[in-house]
């Protein structure tokens, strides 16, 4: 459904990505992971055209993404879930979740839809006239995973949804991303650095290191692995013959 | 420096032109629009000060302007005291009234110091105005007189003399300002304030500054103006004229003395050249301003300036003669930096909750933590970015927790930054410079330590470019030489690695052994843990603001503790697959 | 006491206009941070389009109204195409800069058109002999009273607007956080250009009420424009709610001033209110603390 292939991007004069290789496919959840300044939040904004690459090519069902804006991808269905929540402070939940649907023009759909994801999030519908700025964290994430989903994306991409948050609403979080592929039939693109829960929940997984891919596999096997550690902890940087080992799995 | 010698052409250039000029302008009329035109000029000059080196907006130019144009007026006509004593009265009052508007830098800055000057400029207008008693009101003063200098100035001729004379020393002067330390600290403060602050500058010290320099300088002008016409009337000094001194500015190309002189002469001229058509004119020239902001940032001078760069090649500095002296005084390790019981709350959220840490002389000393985990916090707390909500910071045994960043800088602290906070605009070599103005002495301790600095990161061959036009990895080491080149006891690198690539993070570690063996200590918050293993000798780990792990690398990277902040909490993960099985 | 009324009733009235003009700069300052130098010259614009539009070609007063907001509308969206466009992602200072460039080239564009006499217009309603209405000692000018209702329509629509349909939630959202707008899809340069065209009509509106009191002359801009700014940060930076009370208030304080305290000084109370906010409160009533600088 989505592939990336050897793409390069950056900001300026630095790179971010230098040649990273990826697939999604229909239905799956997909792992993204590595440490911080790896890459992954630019692997997002590269397919959700708030950057764009200097080389190499990004395909969705097949098209290319080119150099498209933000506000035609998600007209394809890729709806991005950014780092930090972003919801609207001055705007309640329920104007925030009807946001989410801006580019759908189908009311009663729209409608049946909110109605869905407050089924889906009961915390949300106690909430539903809240300001964005008076909800917590965990509540805060839940918005903006519903209005994500509000516009009825086929690819969902989520930046680091369990930054910041108390572990219990990390399980909980991870359990709605569960929820929604299973139910909803949602292909999720999943950018965490916390490994573990996301290859818990995903059927595969990438690891990034320094703007590569460095590691890829089946999420048990990666769990397994101690070299994810190492692309963590251990700073396997210059070491080329243990990239090429994983490449060979 | 290296503008030698096409200073001293400049200079002889317009010596000669302050000869000329009176001579080949023949008419009353034409000599009359030289004085104007000098006036003007000089107070041009003195929004070059605050607004091209500084960056500070000001549309209250007029108003001090006007003050030297009435303490003159005043003083020769009402009170009968001679021209060389009511201008420095006039000057002093600028002055001081320029202290007080560059106070309020101290809480305002951008739209809201705006705000500040143009209300500033329409209340000295209303009490220009108002104030008949002291001002004559809308009608003015006359009979003005004008200085003795070697022979009374009675005609117009020497009087042209007079003030272009003034103008070119002002602008010799203000010329001499932008490469001295108080100038470079002003471009600083431009460019960068938080970066200049935490390089030993005393930002509000340098806006008070600015503004008083510019006041005086306008009232210079405000003076040579009342004496030239002989009289003066409050509508010269309102908001207008003020607009009229930016666009100036704008028009000339802010940084430069020649620029600002440029459009100080344009735009007097302009006006009467273009007498027929003069309301289109006035139309042309905001539409001017429009578009110079949008096409010409630099101004017309700073056009043709891009033109001539190729001819001023300035030389490079000269070497140092010592090699940079890191790494202070005191024993190996004992403690330099403490953190006791550190606290930062941001309303609700605890980014630094109760965080201990020592930091000895002469190790280096890594802080990491996944995101969020509080170490750019600690490391803004640190160095004085903000204030702790509780708990305490001891550097070389004095606390500095709440304590101003440039005077802790000043202490022997130095710091980079995350995002890079280079001076864009300024070169390589001044950036350098800044950054060994913190540790004190005369301009050429300066100098010297700024060459010491370049040479061990490797960079005197780049010292003249713009830091802007440089490669990322170049500039992260631009930043590491300007905060060496004071000297520090004590360095803090924030990220250092980030966004370099192989080669360059090898350079970076290489650099910090050699910081190392020459006894310097260094705090490192860095992501890349293979270069926190080959250089620390400590580690120090966060998660949710509080510490979690510390110890020698071996031990912290193993530590399951450690690696559960970092990649999650297996058992919570196995909990939920147990769920779903 | 009819006297505290009736400079009551004025003050609220001439409070009403510095309210539009001062809703208008906050708009756009909401949905693009820019500080817009050149709104007071949005009235001086509209009311010289009226002026134009009805002596000028003829054409029935309220009808020339209209048109000469359709007008004021063009203007608002060459202004956010070919000023804000081009400097959006320069800091503010080129900004601030430009936006006065535009004040003076509307200024003496206007002085080179229309010339420097001060020109007249007349009032919205014209009946009566004194074209007002006395009550209980209260004399009440129409056009007064027609700028606070319309004021008070205004206002009221507005909120209307921005709480209750999509559109104004898509426009507050583009404020409150511009990337995350685009990427739901909504049209951001859209969003922001129609703040521009509805400031600019805001302006021009307040300009074409004040005309008939105060004349129509090519400076009327600078004065009301630097007291709406008064306002806006009184009444806090970026509030509507500040912009609306600070500017009701202004009027008030303004007009019981002019009659207590001194005539000649009544433009001074607005910008002795501004420094005074600035140096004590810079966030205003309704604001929040004016950003720390990391």
């Amino acid at each position: 459904m989505l592939e990336l292939t050897d793409v390069h991007a950056g900001y300026g004069h630095v790179a971010a990505l230098r040649g990273v290789s990826l697939a999604v496919r229909e239905g799956e959840i997909v792992a993204l992971l590595g440490a911080n300044g790896a890459g992954k939040s630019t692997t997002l904004r590269l397919i959700s055209g708030l950057v764009h690459p200097t080389q190499g090519e990004a395909t969705f069902a097949g098209r290319p993404l080119r150099r498209l804006p933000p506000e035609a991808i998600i007209r394809l269905g890729i709806a991005h879930v950014p780092e930090g929540r972003r919801v609207f402070p001055g705007l309640t939940v329920r104007e925030n979740m009807r946001l989410g649907a801006a580019i759908r023009r189908d009311t009663s759909g729209i409608a049946a839809d909110m109605d869905r994801m407050f089924a889906l999030f009961p915390d949300l519908a106690r909430l539903r006239g809240a300001l964005g700025w008076t909800l917590s964290g965990g509540q805060q994430q839940m918005l903006a995973i519903a209005r994500g989903l509000m516009a009825r994306p086929r690819l969902l991409l989520m930046d680091e949804p369990s930054l910041g948050l108390a572990p219990i609403l990390v399980q909980s979080v991870f359990r709605t991303i569960e929820q929604i592929n299973r139910e909803l039939g949602t292909t999720v693109l999943l950018v965490e650095q916390n490994a573990s829960m996301a290859l818990r929940v995903a059927a595969r997984g990438y690891v990034l290191e320094t703007g590569r891919v460095a590691l890829e596999g089946a999420a048990g096997e990666l769990l397994r692995n101690p070299e994810v550690r190492e692309a963590y902890l251990g700073g396997r940087g210059a070491d080329r013959d243990a990239v090429d080992r994983s490449r060979a799995h | 420096m290296g503008r030698g010698r096409s200073g001293a052409a400049a200079v002889a250039l317009g010596l000669a032109l302050v000869a000329a000029l009176p001579f080949a302008v023949t008419t009353r009329y034409g000599t009359n629009l030289l004085i104007l035109a000098a006036a003007w000029s000089i107070s041009t000059l003195g929004l070059t000060v605050l607004l091209g080196y500084t960056g500070q907006i000001s549309l209250a130019q007029a108003t001090f302007f006007g003050i030297g144009a009435y303490a003159v007026a005043l003083g020769t006509s009402r009170w009968g005291i001679d021209w060389w004593l009511a201008l420095p009265i006039g000057l002093a009052a600028a002055g001081a009234a320029g202290v007080v508007l560059g106070m309020t830098t101290l809480k305002l800055g951008g739209h809201y110091l705006a705000m500040v000057t143009i209300c500033f400029q329409i209340i000295f207008s209303q009490i220009a105005i108002n104030w008949v008693a002291v001002t004559g009101g809308p009608d003015g003063i006359s009979g003005i007189r004008r200085p003795r200098f070697l022979v009374p100035l009675d005609t117009a001729q020497q009087y042209a003399w007079f003030a272009l004379g003034a103008l070119f020393l002002v602008g010799v002067a203000v010329w001499l300002l932008k490469d001295s330390a108080l100038g470079r600290s002003m471009r600083a403060v431009r460019e960068n304030e938080l970066a200049a602050e935490a390089l030993g500058v005393d930002s509000l010290r340098v806006k008070v500054t600015a503004f008083a320099l510019s006041a005086v300088i306008a009232a210079l002008g405000g003076a040579l103006y009342a004496s030239g016409f002989r009289y003066i009337s409050p509508d010269t000094f309102s908001l207008d004229q003020s607009i009229e001194v930016l666009a100036m500015v704008l028009a000339g190309g802010s940084e430069a003395v020649p620029g600002s002189i440029l459009g100080g002469f344009l735009l007097t001229f302009l006006p009467e050249w273009l007498r027929d058509l003069k309301n289109i004119y006035l139309v042309v020239y905001g539409a001017v301003i429009i578009l110079v902001i949008l096409f010409m940032p630099e101004g017309l001078w700073g056009w043709a300036r891009l033109a001539g760069r190729r001819l001023a090649r300035p030389a490079p500095p000269r070497r140092a003669r010592r090699p940079l002296a890191v790494g202070g005084r005191g024993e190996a390790g004992e403690p330099i930096l403490a953190l006791e019981n550190l606290g930062k709350h941001f309303g609700g959220l605890k980014a630094v909750d109760g965080v201990d840490l020592t930091v000895r002389r002469g190790e280096i000393h890594a802080l990491i933590g996944p995101n969020g985990s509080g170490k750019t916090t600690c490391i803004n707390l640190i160095s004085g970015l903000y204030r702790p909500s509780f708990g305490g910071i001891r550097f070389l045994g004095r606390e500095v927790a709440g304590v101003r960043p440039n005077r802790i800088a000043r202490r022997g602290m130095a710091r980079t930054f995350q995002n890079i906070r280079l001076f864009r605009e300024l070169t390589v070599w001044e950036n350098v410079l800044v950054g060994a103005q913190r540790a004190g002495g005369g301009e050429r301790a300066v100098r010297e330590r700024a060459a010491a600095a370049l040479e061990f990161v490797g960079l005197p061959a780049r010292a003249h470019e713009r830091c802007r036009n440089l490669p990322y990895g170049t500039q992260k080491l631009v930043e590491i030489a300007r905060a060496l080149a004071g000297t520090p006891e004590l360095l803090l690198l924030d990220e250092p690695a980030a966004g370099l690539n192989q080669t360059e993070k090898q350079e970076l570690v290489d650099l910090l052994r050699r910081l190392h063996a020459h006894g310097l200590t260094m705090l490192l918050v860095e992501h890349d843990m293979s270069l926190v293993n080959q250089l620390s000798e400590a580690i120090t780990v966060l998660n949710f603001g509080k510490k979690i792990s510390e110890g020698k690398p071996g031990d912290v990277l193993a530590d399951p503790v450690v690696v559960e902040a970092y990649l999650g909490n297996r058992d919570a993960a196995l909990g939920l697959a147990r769920e779903h099985a | 006491m009819a006297v505290v009324g009736q400079l009551a009733f004025t003050g609220l009235a001439i409070g009403g206009v510095y309210a539009l003009i001062a809703l208008g700069i906050v708009l756009i300052y909401r949905a693009t941070n820019v500080v817009n130098f050149a709104q007071g010259e949005f009235c001086m614009l509209g009311a010289y389009a009226l002026v134009f539009l009805w002596q000028g070609a003829g054409l029935d007063y309220f009808l020339a109204g209209a048109v000469a907001l359709v007008l004021m509308a063009v203007l608002g969206l060459l202004f956010a195409l070919g000023l804000y466009y081009p400097l959006r992602n320069r800091s503010f200072l080129p900004v601030i800069i430009a936006t006065i460039g535009a004040s003076i080239m509307f200024q003496n564009g206007a002085l080179a058109v229309f010339g420097p006499s001060p020109e007249k217009v007349r009032p919205v309603i014209e009946a009566g002999p004194t074209g007002g209405v006395t009550l209980g000692g209260v004399f009440f000018d129409y056009q007064y009273v027609v700028i606070l209702g319309v004021t008070l329509v205004l206002v009221v629509t507005q909120y209307a607007f921005f709480e209750y349909t999509l559109l104004g939630k898509k426009m507050q959202a583009t404020s409150q956080d511009k990337d995350m707008a685009r990427l739901l899809g909504i049209p951001v340069t859209l969003m922001i250009a129609l703040t521009f065209v509805y400031s600019t009509v805001l302006g021009g509106l307040a300009g074409m009420l004040v005309g008939p009191i105060y004349f129509v002359t090519h400076k009327m801009g600078a004065v009301l424009g630097l007291k709406a700014f008064a306002v806006t940060i009184a009444g806090g930076f970026g509030d509507v709610r500040g912009a609306v009370v600070g500017g009701l208030s202004l009027g008030v304080i303004e007009t019981f001033g002019a009659a207590y305290v001194s005539v000649a000084y009544k433009d001074a109370f607005a910008f002795l209110l501004l420094l005074v906010f600035l140096l004590i409160r810079p966030q205003g009533i309704f604001g929040e603390k004016v950003a720390e600088k990391a």
